[in-house]
């Protein structure tokens, strides 16, 4: 083993992982998510989509594990940002990363960022992707303005869902233990959409083909969306078959 | 009402009262009275709710939304020292002509209010601080409430009261229903529902230290009145709210409010 392997593992014990990442065949970072769910998500997230050559933006990206898998999945430029785990007092999950990014030689770009401030002249990116959105924002509805600035085509949101037994759009808030360090006890607070409340708020915002999916482990508690811009050419949609289902252009 | 306050005749006043569509029915002149669908009793019901229960002498009042005015022209009758109306969809929209018709009414009330055109969602600390802000009737028209309730801490003082639109009753916890397009009466300018746990947990997260509810005056449920005081609000402006008026925290009043679906 050389020095620079042995320094390894101690370097990643110095960091609260919130993401499992391998980063030798026989290191992974221990971390809050597991490898099996992280891997699930990917699928069922990137998994329809061509990355190749794509610009994409992650927003809570915790340890980047899926700004990370986009790269390997060929996008070109890969921005992954983060805001309370990535400022907040106690919370180091950007240097984490970037650890990370170093170790696997994955050259992402990183940034904190509150995504309520994004507005069109921060950049443009083919695909934007968040995970665990609504529930960690205090303010989703200008997080989701924020987004739709900075996308040309696609917009993929994960996220908690509430109210399911309800036909009208939606959303509780909610509080929820902070998952990422800050002061102990800390709660952030947060909203649970319904899949309607989703729908119709990236439609207002000008998405025009909408798709849905329960997430792949955890069933219809969690949501997947993929929002497409009428600028996105109809091909982006040929990967999306079942589970997903098109929620702006039912079948039948 | 004595004298009239502008030279304008009755006639000339009546043409230019016509050009306007109104919303509040506001008593210009003894026989002239505007004509919006918000008559002079539901307004006074309103006001009796809204600002009989605080005591505005020498106090600084934000009217957000003021449209043709009444409140604004209530809390200074009321002994308000200083009250700036503001609003910016109805003022500049060409049909309502909302400013044109707020400095019409306030020349022939005689009455000494600042105005300012600005929108709910551009309002900053820069504004200055008022004792009392009021906030009716607009929570539900702003696509992201969220963001101009944050805005509108940093203007308040002492206390912000909310009159609006109110949904998803039947739930225990805080949300509110959002409405696409003119699900809401028709109206595209309507988005949300808040019920009264979100707005009890919404003004508390951006720092208001008690919430205070009451029913609209009259038999509409789908309607809230709220008052949030900040933590560094005079106990004596508070002094005025009756039995009417519930701690939201205390214990049982969320669940008595909860309607059944
Ligand atoms: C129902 S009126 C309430 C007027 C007055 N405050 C009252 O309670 O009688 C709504 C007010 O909200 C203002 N407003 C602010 N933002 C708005 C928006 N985005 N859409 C529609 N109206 C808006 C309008 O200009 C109008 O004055």
């Amino acid at each position: 083993m050389t020095r620079a392997q042995d320094a390894l593992p101690k370097a990643v014990a110095a960091h609260r992982w919130l993401q499992s990442l391998r980063l030798r065949p026989n290191l992974v970072t221990p971390g809050v998510v597991g490898e099996a769910h992280l891997l699930a998500e990917e699928e069922a997230i990137f998994g329809p989509l061509n990355l190749s050559g794509a610009h994409v933006l992650e927003v809570g990206a915790a340890n980047g594990y899926l700004s990370f898998a986009a790269l390997r999945r060929g996008a070109t430029r890969v921005l992954a940002t983060d805001h309370l785990a990535w400022t907040l007092p106690g919370a180091d999950a950007q240097a984490a990363t970037e650890l990370a990014a170093r170790e696997m030689g994955l050259g992402i770009e990183t940034m904190a960022l509150d995504p309520r401030a994004l507005t069109a002249e921060f950049g443009k990116f083919d695909v934007v992707v968040a995970t665990a959105f609504f529930e960690q924002l205090f303010n989703p509805i200008a997080a989701l303005r924020g987004l739709r600035a900075v996308t040309t085509r696609l917009l993929l949101i994960e996220t908690l869902q509430d109210a399911q037994d309800d036909g009208r759009p939606v959303m509780m808030a909610q509080t929820l233990p902070m998952p990422f360090g800050g002061p102990s006890g800390a709660m952030v607070p947060g909203w649970a959409p319904n899949p309607p409340a989703v729908l119709h708020l990236l439609h207002t915002l000008g998405f025009s083909r909408i798709l849905y999916r329960n997430h792949p482990t955890l069933g219809s508690q969690r949501g997947i969306f993929a929002a497409l811009l009428p600028a996105a050419p109809e091909g982006v949609l040929e990967g999306f078959g079942e589970p997903w289902i098109n929620l702006t252009h039912p079948k039948g | 009402m004595d004298q009239p306050k502008t030279s304008l005749s009755y006639d000339e006043l009546l043409a230019r009262m016509q050009q306007i569509h109104w919303f509040h029915s506001i008593a210009l002149r003894p026989g002239l009275t505007t004509f919006g669908p918000k008559t002079e009793l539901i307004l006074a019901h309103e006001e009796q709710a809204l600002l009989g229960c605080l005591d505005l002498h020498g106090r600084t009042v934000l009217d957000i939304g003021a449209w043709n005015g009444h409140f604004s022209f209530a809390a200074k009758r009321r002994g308000a020292a200083r009250v700036l109306a503001t609003d910016s969809y109805t003022w500049t929209h060409p049909h309502f002509k909302g400013q044109e018709s707020f400095e019409l009414a306030r020349a022939e009330l005689g009455l000494e209010i600042d105005t300012q055109l600005i929108d709910p969602t551009e309002i900053t600390g820069d504004l200055g601080l008022f004792d009392v802000v009021l906030f009716l009737g607009v929570f539900y028209h702003l696509f992201d409430p969220i963001d101009v309730i944050q805005r509108l801490r940093s203007v308040t003082g002492q206390v912000l009261m909310i009159e609006t639109h109110q949904d998803a009753l039947e739930k225990t916890r805080p949300g509110m229903v959002f409405y696409p397009g003119t699900t809401l009466g028709g109206d595209a300018t309507n988005w949300w529902g808040p019920n009264p746990p979100l707005m009890l947990s919404l003004l508390k997260q951006i720092g208001f230290a008690r919430v205070m509810y009451r029913e609209y005056p009259g038999e509409v449920m789908y309607r809230g009145l709220y008052a949030a005081f900040t933590p560094e609000a005079d106990p004596a402006i508070a002094a005025g709210f009756g039995v009417e008026w519930r701690d939201l925290e205390a214990p049982g009043v969320l669940d008595s409010l909860v309607v059944a679906a």
